[in-house]
């Protein structure tokens, strides 16, 4: 177990190195430049110098990644040429936000995915049945930027019942239910295609489960249907982890998406105003920050899965 | 569990938009507090320490440099029938030596800075230090930059004595007291306590609102500052919500999050006129012109550069694509800016004699060219219908334009290398001429920015002569002469200008919009 953690953990260091250099490299192809896009259409050649050495542009490029790197090993990630504030607070910020409206969107995505799921398998109406499949299938179908767009449309500028964007109360900032409030409809949007995929993967596998031989034994043995359901849900539950560990590994790179439509001030948002402002630096970092967060999910899930299944366990270490 | 589990899931979120809905609209309706909310264009706040606010540009002038920090004069913003004048702010009174190369200011007695700190000539020095002297202690980089477009002509500066400053300019120029608004000045006492990159975070200004605090998720609220020497603002509390989108600020607006936004698009600005909301309209200065490449093909020839001014119906531009929230320029002045003519050198709509004019330039047939235009950006209005229509209208004299468009930020670039993007032979971007050094800045021979190479000895003399003729009259005089001679050249398609169009709830009271992309915020409440 000890000997799989590190090797997957020292595999994570060649790769965000890879992904550092890719970022850097791929956004100065990008046509345009952060100071000119910072100092606009009126700026002078002295104040365009000025400015290109202050954030040491004007160095060759393989000069600046070393720079770059060698600051970012120190913890530095440099300052944002279009917010003139450091880096790190910047991404932490950012970061903790999608953290958030991850955590949130997941835990929708689970629960509702998990209820969708039993509906689907154990619901005694052919109608409430067929609406969950209907509704699981919509969900992973829809994308991302048209619900979100629905969402606002209709709940916050037609039925005013949740704001069209942003994530707290200009006036009450520190508000709890604020923040919920806000948190609604990017949660939902962000929800549908994990809770959909949740859905029909947990049905399948309670559909599965259900076959077993066991279940007709309990059933054999005259335990009434709601408590032999309880048995299968039971039995089918490691499988929930899975499917869902990975939904969220997905989700946190499809929020960028959300974080756009309802201005939800997260590394999605972050990075995208970045490359439109051409800002090295935050770009560098945001996207950074996106894949060690990946790494770290898909870490976390493997490492779970090992603990839930010696089967992978054994497979990981002769790996 | 088994029955409708979904409707039950349906009820929970209903549950916590029932719980929440109260504070939201409360929430909405924290107009009730006498505080102004405002969505804008920008996606992110503009910086707060005097200079950097020029991060978001015009902006960043409007709603953080101009309600943070004082400079030296003003405008005077309001009012709606006349555009703004210059008027005294930190300084009282100002001389001009006869060269109009040295200005003498005398400073406006008892005015403190937000944290007490006066006002007064070492404080003056202080904030051209910043801007000015790479060798001064708390020179600041990026606001020097974002800033310079405004401090070119300043040769240098001088405390007098306490209460009086001196500028002295490079080249004779009149038009000092017109950038002098934008150049603030910041507490020396707060940039020496806390440093640069600090102050950015907690500013420290002379202005009519007070910084009060930055509000997770990009926002800041400044409260009104009680001992503005001009009196305390109306208003309680302005808080500023960066929107970029422009969906996203009209719903912000409907479901009641802010009371004021900036630029909705056409479309959504008439339906929330018929909403009962307040749509605030004034033109300014600003064009939205194609620039031509005077050094390629056909558009070498200053007939057909002719023909192509008056082959577009302007009028069907700003009552159709714009649904009235445009005007149709005619000529180079903006219609608020002085040197105006309603009549006499204008270009108007007259296909017959594009056609003749296209003939006799040996273009009978027409011909093909292409346009560079931006898909977005601050003051290009809605520049893919609009382009496809002057497309439209060329159409019918023969001219073919392909069109290509350019990311903003792109464009910006190429702009700013004196490039049109993608060598095309001309590009839309839009222009305003506030403060009038601009006129150098598109037409100059030997500015960086004239990207259509447009180069007449008799402009660069017109305007050496404009900006160091400190009466006003006399300049305007010498506009109008520019003015007619560009009518002749038209190195520009000039088309429409802008109307600034921003949305306002009705608790908004108080507010002139003026002829400027300025405001003053003063005069607001909200009930």
């Amino acid at each position: 177990m000890k000997r799989y953690l590190g090797q997957r953990l020292l595999l994570t260091a060649p790769i965000l190195i890879g992904v550092s250099i890719i970022v850097f490299f791929t956004v100065q192809l990008v046509p345009g430049d952060p100071i000119s896009t910072l100092v606009g259409a009126h700026a002078t050649p002295e104040t365009r110098t000025l400015m290109t050495k202050q954030y040491g542009l004007d160095k060759p490029l393989p000069v600046q990644y070393v720079v770059w790197l060698g600051h970012a090993l120190q913890g530095n990630l440099g300052a944002s040429i279009s917010q003139q504030r450091d880096v790190t607070g910047i991404v932490t910020t950012a970061f903790s936000n999608t953290l958030t409206l991850t955590a949130f969107a997941a835990l929708i995505a689970v629960v509702l995915g998990a209820v969708l799921a039993m509906t689907i398998t154990f619901g005694r109406r052919r109608l409430s049945r067929m609406l969950s499949s209907v509704v699981s299938l919509a969900s992973v179908s829809m994308p991302q930027y048209s619900l979100g767009v629905i969402f606002i449309v209709v709940f916050a500028a037609d039925l005013a019942w949740f704001p069209a964007g942003g994530m707290r109360d200009v006036l009450e900032p520190g508000s709890t239910t604020s923040l919920l409030h806000h948190l609604v409809l990017p949660g939902l949007t962000a929800a549908a295609i994990p809770t959909g995929i949740i859905a029909r993967m947990f049905s399948a596998t309670l559909a599965e489960e259900s076959q077993e031989p066991y279940v007709e034994n309990l059933r054999a043995r005259g335990l009434s249907e709601w408590t032999v359901r309880r048995h299968i849900v039971h039995g089918s539950l490691a499988s929930l982890l899975t499917i869902s560990g990975l939904q969220i590994g997905y989700l946190l790179g499809g929020v960028v998406f959300v974080e756009v439509v309802f201005a939800w001030p997260g590394i999605g948002q972050l990075v995208y105003q970045s490359i439109s402002k051409r800002d090295y630096p935050v770009i560098q970092a945001g996207v950074l920050v996106s894949a060690l967060a990946f790494v770290v999910i898909n870490l976390v899930v493997d490492v779970a899965r090992a603990v839930l299944d010696p089967r992978v366990r054994a497979s990981g270490v002769t790996a | 569990m088994r029955r409708m589990p979904l409707t039950a899931a349906v009820a929970a979120a209903l549950l916590v938009a029932g719980c929440n809905g109260g504070a939201g609209a409360a929430g909405g309706s924290g107009a009730s507090s006498n505080t102004l909310i405002i969505a804008m264009t920008a996606a992110q706040l503009p910086g707060l320490d005097a200079g950097t606010f020029e991060s978001e540009g015009w902006e960043g002038e409007r709603f953080v440099g101009m309600q943070l920090y004082d400079g030296l004069t003003k405008m005077s913003l309001n009012q709606d029938k006349t555009g703004p004048t210059i008027e005294p702010d930190l300084a009282t009174s100002w001389k001009v030596s006869k060269d109009v190369k040295t200005w003498t200011f005398t400073l406006r007695p008892g005015v403190t800075f937000h944290d007490g700190t006066p006002f007064n000539a070492d404080a003056a020095v202080f904030g051209f230090d910043r801007i000015l002297n790479p060798k001064s202690k708390y020179f600041n980089a990026d606001a020097a930059g974002l800033i310079g477009f405004y401090t070119q002509s300043i040769a240098g500066y001088k405390k007098v004595n306490d209460m009086t400053f001196q500028i002295t300019t490079k080249a004779p120029y009149a038009l000092l007291t017109q950038d002098l608004p934008f150049l603030t000045f910041p507490s020396p006492t707060a940039v020496e306590k806390l440093g640069n990159k600090a102050f950015g975070q907690h500013p420290v200004g002379t202005g009519p609102f007070k910084f009060s605090r930055l509000i997770s998720g990009g926002s800041a609220e400044f409260v009104k500052n009680e001992k503005y020497w001009n009196g305390a603002p109306t208003l309680d509390k302005l808080v500023l919500r960066p929107i970029p989108e422009a969906t996203a600020r009209v719903s912000a607006l409907r479901s009641g999050e802010v009371n004021w936004i900036e630029f909705p698009s056409p479309d959504d600005a008439a339906s929330l006129g018929k909403e009962g909301y307040i749509v605030k309209t004034n033109p300014y200065s600003h064009i939205w012109p194609w620039l031509f490449d005077v050094t390629k093909g056909p558009l070498k020839d200053a007939r057909v550069r002719l023909a192509l001014n008056l082959a577009i119906n302007r009028d069907q531009m700003a009552k159709g694509t714009l649904s009235g929230f445009g005007a149709p320029a005619e000529q180079y002045v903006p219609q608020t800016d002085v040197g105006y003519q309603p009549s006499g050198n204008v270009l108007t709509y007259d296909p017959v004699k594009a056609k003749s004019l296209l003939a006799a330039a040996g273009y009978p047939n027409g011909f093909s060219m292409t346009l560079s235009y931006p898909t977005s950006g601050s003051g290009n209005m809605v520049p893919g219908p609009m382009n496809e229509a002057l497309q439209a209208d060329l159409a019918k004299v023969g001219v073919k334009v392909k069109l290509e468009p350019v990311e903003w930020s792109a464009m910006i670039g190429d702009w700013s290398a004196g490039k049109m993007s993608l060598g095309a032979d001309a590009t839309n971007i839009s222009l305003g001429f506030q403060p009038p050094i601009s006129w150098e800045v598109y037409f100059g021979s030997k500015s960086v920015f004239n990207v259509g190479h447009y180069n007449s000895p008799q402009f660069d003399a017109l305007w050496s002569r404009a900006q160091a003729t400190v009466d006003d009259t006399a300049r305007a005089k010498i506009i109008e002469q520019i003015n007619a001679l560009l009518v002749k050249d038209n190195p520009w398609l000039v088309v429409v200008s802008d109307l600034n169009p921003r949305v306002i709830t009705k608790n908004v009271h108080g507010f002139t919009q003026p002829r400027s992309v300025w405001v003053d915020l003063t005069h607001i409440t909200v009930s």
